[in-house]
C-alpha cells in the first residue's frame, strides 16, 4: 500500500520459519530490518504531516483577509491596517475599496485575482491540503499497525526460540539421566 | 513490548488486531492531549496596543482621538487561547477607544469596537465547541483503551505490557 510493505501475520511460528526457510537468527534479523524500514517511512510521513499542518492555518488566515476585504467592499470605507515592517516596527496602511487582490503562488510568482476568484482559489487549496492530510493520516495508521505486527512477530519468534532451547535442554538432560 | 519468558501462548489474528487497535488508540490519545493543549492556547487575535506616539498631523486617517500612551503590552509569551480571548474581551471593556486594532492574518486592521466584540465572541464559541468535542473524544478513547487492556491482560497476563513507559 503506497510503497509500504505489508507485514505478514504469523499464525504459527514453526510454520512461518519453515516457510521462510530461515533459521531463527536470520528470521529475527530480517524482521528487525523490516522494522527499521518502517521507522524510516514513518519519519518521512510525520514530516509531511507537520508541513501540511502548518500550511492549513496559513491558508485559513489568507481566506479571512480576503473575506474581510469583500465585506468592506459594500461600505465605501477604507480599511486601515497596521502591518509589520520589521521586528517591532509597524507601519500604517490605508487600503481603499478594491476588487482584486494579489496572491503569492510561490516560486517568486504573484498573480492578481478578483476577490471572488481569490476566495475560490484559496478555498480549493485549503480543501486539497485537508484531503492530503487525511490520506497521510490513514497511511500513518496503516504503517503503525504494520510496525506493531512486526514487533509482536519478533517477540513471538524469540519466545519460540527460547522455548525450543528449553525443551531441547530438558530432553538432553533427560536422555543423559537414563 | 515486553518479551515473555518463552511462554507458549498463541497469538491469534484477533489478538493481533486488538493489540494494533490499542496501539492506535494510544497514539490518538497523545495527539488529542496535544490538540487540547493547543485549543486551550490558541494564540492570535488579540488587540495590539499602540506602539508609537500619535501622529501629530491632521491627516484624514486620524479619525480616532490620539492614542493613550502605550499601555498594557500584551507579552508574546502569553498564549493561553480561550484565556487569550478572555483577556482580549476584558481589555475591550476597559478601553475607551472607539477603534481597536484587530489582528487579521498578518496585519492589524482598524476595526470598530462593536465588531471586535462580536468577532471575539464568535471565536470563543468556536473554540469552546472544539474543545468540548476533543474532550469527548478523549473520554471515549480512554474507555476503549481500558476495555482492550482488560481483554489483552486477560489472555496474555504477564507476557504483555500495555503501560506507558
Amino acid at each position: 500500500r503506497r510503497g509500504i510493505p505489508g507485514a505478514q501475520f504469523v499464525e504459527d511460528v514453526q510454520t512461518y520459519l519453515t516457510q521462510l526457510g530461515l533459521d531463527v537468527n536470520s528470521a529475527l534479523a530480517f524482521l528487525q530490518e523490516r522494522l527499521q524500514q518502517y521507522k524510516v517511512v514513518e519519519m518521512k510521513l510525520l514530516a509531511q504531516q507537520r508541513e501540511l499542518q502548518a500550511k492549513i492555518p496559513d491558508i485559513e488566515k489568507c481566506l479571512e483577509v480576503v473575506a474581510t476585504l469583500q465585506a468592506k467592499k459594500g461600505t465605501g470605507e477604507e480599511l486601515i491596517a497596521d502591518f509589520e515592517v520589521s521586528e517591532g516596527i509597524y507601519s500604517r496602511a490605508s487600503i481603499e475599496e478594491t476588487d482584486s487582490v494579489c496572491l503569492w503562488l510561490g516560486a517568486n510568482v504573484m498573480l492578481e485575482y478578483s476577490l471572488e476568484e481569490a476566495s475560490a482559489l484559496l478555498q480549493k487549496n485549503l480543501d486539497n491540503a485537508r484531503a492530503s492530510l487525511e490520506v497521510l493520516v490513514a497511511d500513518l495508521l496503516f504503517l503503525r499497525d504494520q510496525t506493531t505486527i512486526t514487533q509482536v512477530t519478533i517477540a513471538r519468534v524469540y519466545n519460540w526460540d527460547v522455548h525450543q532451547r528449553r525443551t531441547q535442554q530438558v530432553a538432553a538432560t533427560t536422555i543423559a539421566q537414563e | 513490548m515486553q518479551q515473555g519468558g518463552g511462554s507458549e501462548t498463541e497469538v491469534t489474528w484477533e489478538d493481533q488486531q486488538n493489540i494494533n487497535k490499542f496501539g492506535r488508540l494510544n497514539n490518538r490519545l497523545h495527539e488529542l492531549h496535544d490538540e487540547i493543549k493547543i485549543a486551550k492556547s490558541f494564540p492570535e487575535k488579540h488587540r495590539l496596543p499602540p506602539l508609537k506616539p500619535p501622529i501629530p498631523t491632521a491627516s484624514p486617517l486620524q479619525t480616532t482621538p490620539p492614542y493613550p500612551p502605550p499601555v498594557r503590552h500584551i507579552p508574546a509569551a502569553q498564549r493561553e487561547a480561550n484565556d487569550n480571548l478572555e483577556d482580549a474581551s476584558n481589555e475591550l471593556i476597559l478601553t475607551d477607544e472607539e477603534v481597536v486594532r484587530f489582528q487579521i492574518g498578518e496585519v492589524f486592521a482598524h476595526v470598530p469596537k462593536d465588531e471586535v466584540e462580536s468577532r471575539i465572541e464568535q471565536m470563543q464559541e468556536a473554540t469552546s465547541q472544539k474543545l468540548e468535542k476533543l474532550e469527548e473524544e478523549k473520554k471515549s478513547v480512554v474507555a476503549q483503551m481500558s476495555e482492550l487492556k482488560k481483554i489483552l491482560y486477560g489472555k496474555f497476563g504477564e507476557s504483555i505490557n500495555l503501560e506507558e513507559d
